[in-house]
């Protein structure tokens, strides 16, 4: 073989070419040593197993989750020989690998933007009671998005719901969801709610909805956002940036509307108690009749005897007064003028006479 | 009774003040089987609403695969 005679940039160069031709991209797992970033924008780590080591290089931007010494992750990467002879390898995404790696990254990620205020209650928003424009964020192949379509349909209707269909899982799903974000957010008429659901899944699975930049989009969503994915005992970062964070897909259709068949049930109730109420209001109105008519019948009868005793007081009155009552009773009525040698006349309860006055001493008492 | 062009929402808003007429001031023998009648068509009216809505769904023709 003729002898290759080349400058130093040429050989770098060709071997580069070589590299790409032969390893375009090389997927490895290992574990993180010597992790740094430089002046915020570089970013150096060593991948090493119980043998071996090789040096990586990545753009901090493209750091979608935290990572420290010691972590067990998988790069996606191209080897690469620097211009100053130095091999290394060009990572273009890094993901936690292990049930260990996955809990320590969510930690980490979950601390530092609960830090930021990503989390906090005060930045909430409340979804509208009954929203008429939707936006779902979702894979349609999902049995989670079939859930809550169904469940939604059931429910309610009357709504607009646009569906940008992306990956929910997998490398590039983060990128996806963030840009369906970005989409529903710049409309010009926008949603009234951004929904974001997946069905169950590993640990693994449902790792694209810890991604820093997903959940930063969410969190600064024009558009309040609903966030359903997995089940019950899942939380992802997505969910807690959300404004409101549901359990499953199932129940992200029933947090965001009202059951037609319980307002129907309700309405027919309301209408129901109205004839109840027109009842008792009838009801009421013979009762008060009633009680209208006793009590002027019980005030004719006070008055009746009011005026009964009256009467008789005044017949008692009168048979005191009465001249004859004391004639009966023996006494007499003198007439005429009373002094001595004058004729008066005596009247007693048989009969009436004259009298001459014979004698005439007054008793003291006038 | 007369088609209501009201929302749902408004509708059961109508029926709700319907209700509370007869235990307001405003009660009347005279008008309560007028109103009694209207809160049931009303009531008929929001079930029939709420059956006959229809969802509509539409898939986003944008990709969002690269940007």
């Amino acid at each position: 073989m003729e002898k290759l005679q080349l400058s130093v940039s040429d050989f770098i160069a060709l071997t580069n070419q070589t590299l790409e031709y032969a390893y375009p991209t090389v997927v490895i797992e290992g574990e993180v040593a010597s992790f740094k970033i430089n002046q915020g924008k570089y970013v150096f780590f060593d991948l090493k197993d119980s043998e071996a080591s090789v040096g990586c290089f990545m753009m901090a931007f493209q750091l979608r989750m935290p990572v420290e010494d010691g972590m067990k992750v998988t790069i996606t990467a191209s080897p690469k020989l620097t211009r100053v002879g130095k091999f290394s390898l060009t990572v273009r995404s890094i993901r936690p690998s292990g049930e260990g790696a996955l809990k320590k990254s969510f930690e980490l990620l979950r601390a530092k933007l609960a830090a930021e205020g990503l989390f906090a209650s005060e930045r909430k928003r409340l979804l509208p009671s009954a929203p008429q424009r939707i936006a779902v964020v979702s894979s349609t192949q999902a049995a989670g998005y079939a859930d809550f379509i169904k469940i939604l349909n059931d429910r309610w209707g009357g709504m607009h719901i646009d569906v940008a269909q992306v990956q929910v899982q997998g490398q590039s799903a983060p990128d996806q969801m963030i840009r369906a974000l970005q989409y529903f957010n710049s409309q010009k008429s926008l949603p009234e709610v951004i929904v974001v659901i997946r069905g169950g899944g590993s640990a693994d699975d449902l790792a694209a909805f810890n991604d820093e930049q997903l959940v930063r989009q969410i969190a600064s969503s024009r558009v309040p956002t609903l966030v359903g994915v997995g089940h019950e005992t899942d939380t992802t970062l997505a969910d807690l940036a959300a404004d409101v964070r549901a359990a499953t897909p199932s129940n992200a259709a029933q947090i965001l509307v009202p059951d037609k068949h319980e307002i129907i049930r309700a309405a027919r109730l309301r209408a129901s108690s109205a004839g109840t109420q027109l009842l008792n209001r009838i009801s009421d109105q013979i009762r008060s009749t009633g009680q209208q008519l006793e009590d002027m019948y019980e005030r004719f009868e006070y008055r009746f005897e009011q005026a009964e005793t009256a009467t008789q007081q005044l017949r008692r009155i009168l048979t005191q007064v009465d001249p004859g009552v004391a004639l009966r009773r023996g006494y007499a009525i003198l007439r005429g003028t009373q002094a001595v040698g004058e004729i008066v006349e005596i009247e007693t309860n048989t009969a009436i006479m004259k009298a001459k006055v014979m004698e005439y001493t007054a008793n003291g008492k006038e | 009774m007369a088609k209501n062009n009201a929302t749902i929402q408004e509708k059961i808003a109508q029926l709700d003040e319907l209700v509370a007429w007869f235990d307001g001031d405003e009660f009347s023998l005279e008008a309560a089987t007028e109103v009694f009648k209207k809160a049931e068509a009303l009531a008929r009216e929001i079930e029939a609403d709420l059956t006959e809505l229809k969802n509509e769904v539409q898939i986003v023709k944008a990709s969002f695969d690269k940007e």
